[in-house]
């Protein structure tokens, strides 16, 4: 479902010059498969996922998303994806029920079409009770039940999850761990950016680890611990930047 | 599984107008905020029609303090001429009072002005007496405070005295000689107001449209503009929103839709806000609406040709600030900036006449002011309208393409 060959992203920063975001990055990430990018702050996952969302333009190489490529068919990538950002806000003045029918509409949905998905969503993630509420008036467990809901409206075959459990407390890092499991187990194809190693081994298939731009390592968690002959995966991921 | 986008027969094939749906969505969020709906809806309706009662509350009240108040006045050889003091003493109760003052020299008359004792001061020539009566000029020196509202007032009431004192004087000279006072007035020239025409309303309006337009659209358009890519930026609702279908051209073009129709509104609220006055047929506004409002539909149509590029400029400028600037704090530390762009131009139409050349219609503001004023006065200049209107949306159409391309660049993203 995604192809990612040879991908690069260059910026031009006054202060330091050129800096290579992203390096030649190939991998492949597929159906009903959770594809974990891990690497410290500033190593490249998020520039990694917005170009594959088609938010920033690739500098070299390209990708194919759910068959479209993010160079040329950007639109069409874009209505096939959901984006969950744990740093991504709400619109703080509409309510819960108006900003999962703005995103359905942007999606192309229905208003019969939007209204069964509410229903559906809403009851699965529990929001009947705030559905009416502003969002500035949400508790954060709340907004990121909205989030999901938003990324999710228009059943997306591909989903892009950002450090989504970052800064969340236990309890609703638990729901959009839940979540994330869901949606795999319906066959979507999940990149999961994060730097949580006990999230990464109890989810990800497979797992990219990115330093400096580049892509070092690529293999299940399983796989990256026995090459590193670790007893767990922290320590692999550390011997591995370590090496670098 | 659950069925996909391209499986699911319900979705639409082709996507929706986005730009209409962002317009949509836009336009609810910006009116949720109460700054926006003070702004827009609640100072023109409620605080303009205040602010022309006040204004009418306080003219009257200075006008009616004019008219009966005590004035002091120093005279100079009061002997001179018995009959002045005497008509100022016997002034009715609703006219001004004097109290007077004798004075020696007109030096003690002018000391008095300075140190504030009296308002004005008045010097009969010791000879009036007998110039009067050989009917020769008695040149009276009338000594007055230019600083000193009071003494204006008192030499001015004082200048009707003498006034009526004259017509009197020469009215019996001329008895004495056997002609009729008439011989001195050949013409008689009587102005008359015709209703419909507009009154002294119609002067005020179109001194004060043009410049309640301008301030009401670009004041209505801040809060909107600023919010839309700014506001989003700094609440952190961009990335969603780039993650959309929708691409960036429709994005600002619903933006842009939304920060326009808020300026329209306001330039209507503005307009009604200001009429209110006019239709409310209270006592209190009768000093501006007394002679009636005249605008016939030609100069309807000219202000809404006014309006539409400036609110298309407004929306386009500010949505470029907005834009380029990281959050609204900084989108708001640029007013200082565009402030006197928009004022000294507004500014500038009080001293260009409507009849002002075609060139002054290629200069953004100024073109819309003296397009109102043009409206207002009914002498409309065809081609200056045409070279306004085609000039300022001219000017629009670039600020919305500088929007446009600034959010195209992916720094839009990254100095959020």
């Amino acid at each position: 479902m995604i192809t990612v060959n040879n991908l690069s992203k260059t910026f031009h920063d006054k202060k330091r010059g050129t800096v290579n975001a992203v390096s030649d990055v190939s991998f492949e990430c597929n159906p009903g498969e959770i594809f974990g990018l891990l690497g410290a702050n500033g190593a490249g996952k998020t520039t990694m996922m917005r170009m594959l969302a088609t938010i920033l333009e690739a500098s070299g190489g390209t990708a194919t998303v759910a068959g479209y490529d993010i160079r040329t068919q950007g639109q069409d990538v874009r209505r096939r994806i959901g984006f969950l950002s744990n740093s991504a806000g709400l619109y703080e003045r509409l309510t819960a029920r108006e900003v999962v029918t703005y995103f359905g509409e942007l999606n192309g949905l229905t208003t019969s079409k939007i209204k069964k998905r509410i229903e559906q969503i809403f009851t699965e993630l529990d929001m009947n009770d705030f559905a009416e509420g502003r969002c500035d008036s949400l508790s954060t467990g709340q907004k990121q039940r909205v989030s999901i809901a938003r990324a999710i409206i228009h059943e997306p075959p591909v989903l892009f999850f950002d450090e989504p459990t970052n800064g969340l407390d236990v309890l609703v890092a638990r729901t959009v761990v839940r979540f994330i499991r869901q949606c795999k187990a319906e066959g979507r194809t999940i990149v999961f950016s994060t730097h949580i190693m006990p999230d990464v081994e109890a989810m990800c298939d497979r797992v990219a680890i990115i330093s400096k731009g580049k892509l070092i390592s690529l293999g299940t968690p399983a796989e990256l611990r026995s090459e590193q002959g670790t007893p767990d995966f922290a320590s692999a991921f550390f011997k591995i930047i370590d090496a670098e | 599984m659950r069925p996909f986008l391209e499986k699911d027969p319900t979705l639409k094939q082709t996507l929706p107008n986005l730009i209409l749906i962002i317009f949509r969505k836009e336009f609810r969020e910006i009116f949720r905020d109460k700054r926006t709906r003070m702004q827009v809806i609640i100072s023109p309706l409620i605080i303009t029609p205040v602010l022309f009662a006040l204004v009418g509350v306080l003219a009257q009240g200075q006008a009616e303090r004019t008219k009966t108040r005590t004035y002091s006045l120093g005279i100079v050889n009061s002997a001179a001429y018995p009959d002045f003091v005497k008509r100022l003493k016997s002034a009715a109760q609703s006219s001004p009072q004097f109290t007077l003052t004798d004075m020696k020299t007109e030096a003690e008359g002018s000391a008095s002005i300075r140190d504030r004792k009296v308002e004005t001061v008045i010097v009969f020539p010791t000879d009036t007496a007998q110039k009067l009566a050989s009917s020769q000029i008695v040149e009276v020196k009338m000594l007055t405070d230019d600083g000193n509202e009071n003494s204006q007032n008192a030499t001015r009431i004082l200048t009707g005295v003498f006034q009526k004192i004259n017509d009197g004087i020469v009215k019996t000279r001329l008895n004495e000689q056997g002609m009729s006072v008439d011989v001195l007035t050949p013409f008689k020239v009587a102005e008359k107001n015709i209703a419909g025409a507009g009154g002294s309303g119609m002067l005020i309006l179109t001194q004060m449209l043009p410049y309640l337009l301008i301030f009401s659209v670009f004041g209505g358009s801040i809060y909107a503009a600023f919010d839309q890519v700014a506001g989003e930026k700094e609440r952190n609702t961009l990335e969603t929103l780039l993650v959309s279908p929708a691409r960036r051209r429709d994005i600002v073009l619903g933006k842009f839709m939304a920060v326009f129709s808020v300026g329209l509104l306001s330039a209507g609220m503005a307009i009604i806000g200001l009429m209110i006055p006019f239709f409310s047929h209270l006592k209190i506004y009768d000093w501006l609406a007394q002679g009636g409002l005249h605008l016939s539909a030609t100069s309807i149509a000219v202000i809404i040709l006014s309006v539409l590029p400036m609110c298309l400029l407004f929306a386009g400028l500010l949505l470029g600030v907005s834009t380029y600037a990281r959050n609204q704090k900084e989108a708001q530390s640029y007013l200082g900036t565009l402030f006197p762009l928009v004022t000294l131009p507004a500014l500038l139409s009080l001293f260009v006449g409507t009849d002002s050349g075609i060139k002054i219609a290629l200069v953004p503001i100024l073109n819309a002011s003296i397009m109102i004023k043009q409206a207002l006065n009914g002498n409309y200049n065809p081609s200056f309208i045409a070279v306004a209107f085609i000039a300022s949306a001219a000017y629009a159409g670039l600020v919305l393409l500088y929007a446009i391309r600034s959010f195209e660049k992916e720094s839009i993203l990254l100095k959020a």
